[in-house]
């Protein structure tokens, strides 16, 4: 029998490959129906209701965008990026519930499209809910080190 | 025509009336000329007035590549002002945004009055009796005027007004912006959202009001409207009734008018809004505040689509703010604006539209920047230099006031920017 912790990190290294290898679909299907998914711009937490935000919307919304990076006309990734991240640093809070967890985790990507390497940064939080063996997104918070700042290029999942 | 590396730049062999020379988007003498004609002698947008609403508050901003600070003092007058220490140069602030008493440089402790006045110099005995820190105050531009909120500065004494920069076609354009606020002012506090590319500044001026890109650079985006509603948008296309215009002055526009008062769509969107309890709000305040006939007119037109030459973008729900960092690199500002006494629904609506294309992760920006960056690979090629803005040459048409204007997909924008840039970096200056 896996522990917590170890149902965790399998979830979210799955998570990290699917993004590093653009399964557009596959990693959207991580996520719960009723998710929501916020990546804020220039501040760390605010109302998105009343400030900008690099990217907040629902399961429609995050299903639209893989769809839209899924299709291959999206020029900001023809060609597509190549990159691989790591996850670490993870905490987990208690749960609030048997239900559902809070998890926070670093992630460092490194990137490379069109002769060009970067490296992007950031902490995510996550609130994740146990389905069969494995877990649902519910919440997805991705907090860039660089969310303040004139970004090149960050059309790739995050 | 100037003096550089012993070499006269000839901008009648660089700019043609269909066409543009592609050493315009690189090289360094040029960029330093346009520096020096556009970005400091003419009138240039530095923010607007509720970026900084109350006494204190600061964002910086820039005149070309020389740092400003835009700042209120506490009998709530705006300042722009020279983000540079009088004394030995060092920048005086050194946050994006933020409110302060002040500005201490940390280099040797003089401190700045956030009017910009020397307020205190450490061991000032030092510098002798007949010292005068009164003129020592940070340095301004010599010249600082606004448009309905809109700050604009120019380091030249002499020159137009803004009035007479922002022509009249123009200033119409910004009226539909801010008239869609039943108070008439926008809010420009909802954040940014800032992206990079390397190529020149130049390249997002003639994107942002170009007709012709959308149906394919743009292509994953309408796929996805088509996926969500089953109709491709078509406003776009080689038919389309939207039109394409040259206010004069270098500001140009994706009009829009024609297209969105017409019927029977027009008449289909006034019913639609007032189908929620806060459109419903909106267009009575709208039609007490304007009157029936300019409120319809305001909210069908929907607000604008333009460039005010040479930084400033007006676009939809959002404020863009171009800098030039150097002949190949560019930093582009996006700020969503909010309308002033609105219902919160509308204005959310507002902030969810604007990332669904403009955000970094929206749906349509970063294509547009993949375009900046792979034109600036192009340009590399010397066996063909010319850029071509001929499309539409022959049917270009000019208006009742003035303005050139011909199809959507036309490139009368382009050849209207191309032909300003010209005037000025033809115009005799002293130097």
């Amino acid at each position: 029998m896996s522990t917590i912790r170890e149902r965790v990190e399998n979830f979210l290294y799955k998570e990290a490959r699917l993004m590093d290898e653009n399964a557009y679909l596959e990693w959207a299907d991580l996520f719960a129906d009723d998710c929501l998914y916020w990546v804020p711009s220039n501040l760390e937490d605010y109302d998105p209701d009343k400030h900008v935000s690099i990217m907040y919307g629902d399961r429609n919304f995050l299903k639209n965008h893989v769809e839209r990076l899924a299709e291959g006309k999206a020029f900001a990734q023809q060609p597509r990026s190549r990159m691989r991240r790591i996850v670490s640093n993870i905490e987990i809070e208690d749960a609030e519930n048997d239900d559902e967890l809070r998890v926070f985790a670093n992630f460092s990507v490194t990137e490379i499209r069109k002769h060009e390497q970067r490296t992007h940064a950031g902490r995510s939080e996550y609130k994740l809910t146990s389905e069969n063996d494995t877990f649902r997104i519910k919440y997805k918070k991705v907090n860039l080190v660089s969310l303040d700042e004139a970004q090149d290029n960050v059309t790739f999942l995050l | 025509m100037i003096e550089s590396n012993g070499q006269q730049i000839d901008y009648d062999e660089l700019v043609k009336e269909d066409a543009v020379h592609g050493d315009v988007y690189f090289r360094q003498d040029i960029f330093d000329d346009e520096l020096k004609r556009i970005y400091q002698d003419g009138w240039v947008y530095v923010g607007h007035e509720s970026e900084i609403p109350n006494a204190g508050d600061f964002t910086r901003s820039w005149l070309g590549i020389q740092p400003l600070i835009f700042s209120r003092d506490k009998a709530g007058k705006y300042h722009v002002l020279y983000n540079r220490c009088t004394h030995r140069a060092a920048s005086i602030c050194q946050e994006d945004w933020g409110n302060t008493n002040g500005f201490r440089c940390e280099y040797h402790g003089w401190f700045f009055r956030d009017n910009g006045e020397l307020a205190a110099v450490p061991y000032a005995d030092g510098y002798g009796k007949d010292f005068d820190k009164s003129k020592l105050n940070l340095r301004k531009p010599p010249r600082v005027a606004e448009y309905r909120g809109f700050v604009f500065a120019s380091a030249s004494e002499t020159g137009s007004s803004l009035l007479e920069h922002i022509s009249g076609p123009a200033r119409q354009q910004i009226d539909y912006f801010c008239d869609l606020s039943p108070e008439g002012e926008i809010i420009v506090q909802c954040g940014a959202t800032k992206l990079a590319y390397n190529g020149n500044w130049k390249l997002q001026m003639e994107n942002s009001i170009d007709g012709y890109h959308p149906n394919f650079t743009h292509q994953s985006f309408f796929s996805t409207i088509e996926r969500m509603t089953g109709t491709k948008p078509d406003i776009f296309d080689g038919r389309s009734d939207v039109e394409i215009r040259d206010l004069g002055l270098g500001h140009t526009n994706i009009d829009y008018r024609r297209h969105n008062l017409a019927d029977p769509g027009a008449h289909a969107r006034l019913e639609g809004l007032q189908q929620t309890s806060w459109g419903k709000k909106y267009y009575g305040d709208m039609v007490d505040a304007y009157g029936k006939d300019r409120a319809e007119e305001v909210i069908l037109v929907g607000g604008t689509h333009m460039n005010v030459f040479p930084n400033l973008v007006v676009l939809g729900q959002q404020v863009r703010t171009i800098r030039p960092v150097n002949p190949e690199r560019t930093e582009v500002y996006l700020r969503p604006t909010l309308l002033k006494g609105v219902p919160d629904e509308l204005n959310t609506s507002r902030i969810r539209m604007y990332e669904a294309f403009y955000s970094p992760h929206g749906g349509g920006i970063h294509d547009d920047v993949e375009m900046f960056n792979r034109v600036h690979e192009g340009l590399r090629c010397s066996a063909d230099p010319w850029l071509i803005f001929r499309r539409g040459l022959h049917r270009e048409k000019v208006d009742d006031d003035g303005t050139r204007y011909g199809q959507c997909t036309d490139e009368v924008s382009q050849r209207g920017m191309w032909r300003h840039w010209k005037s000025i970096m033809q115009a005799e200056i002293e130097r």
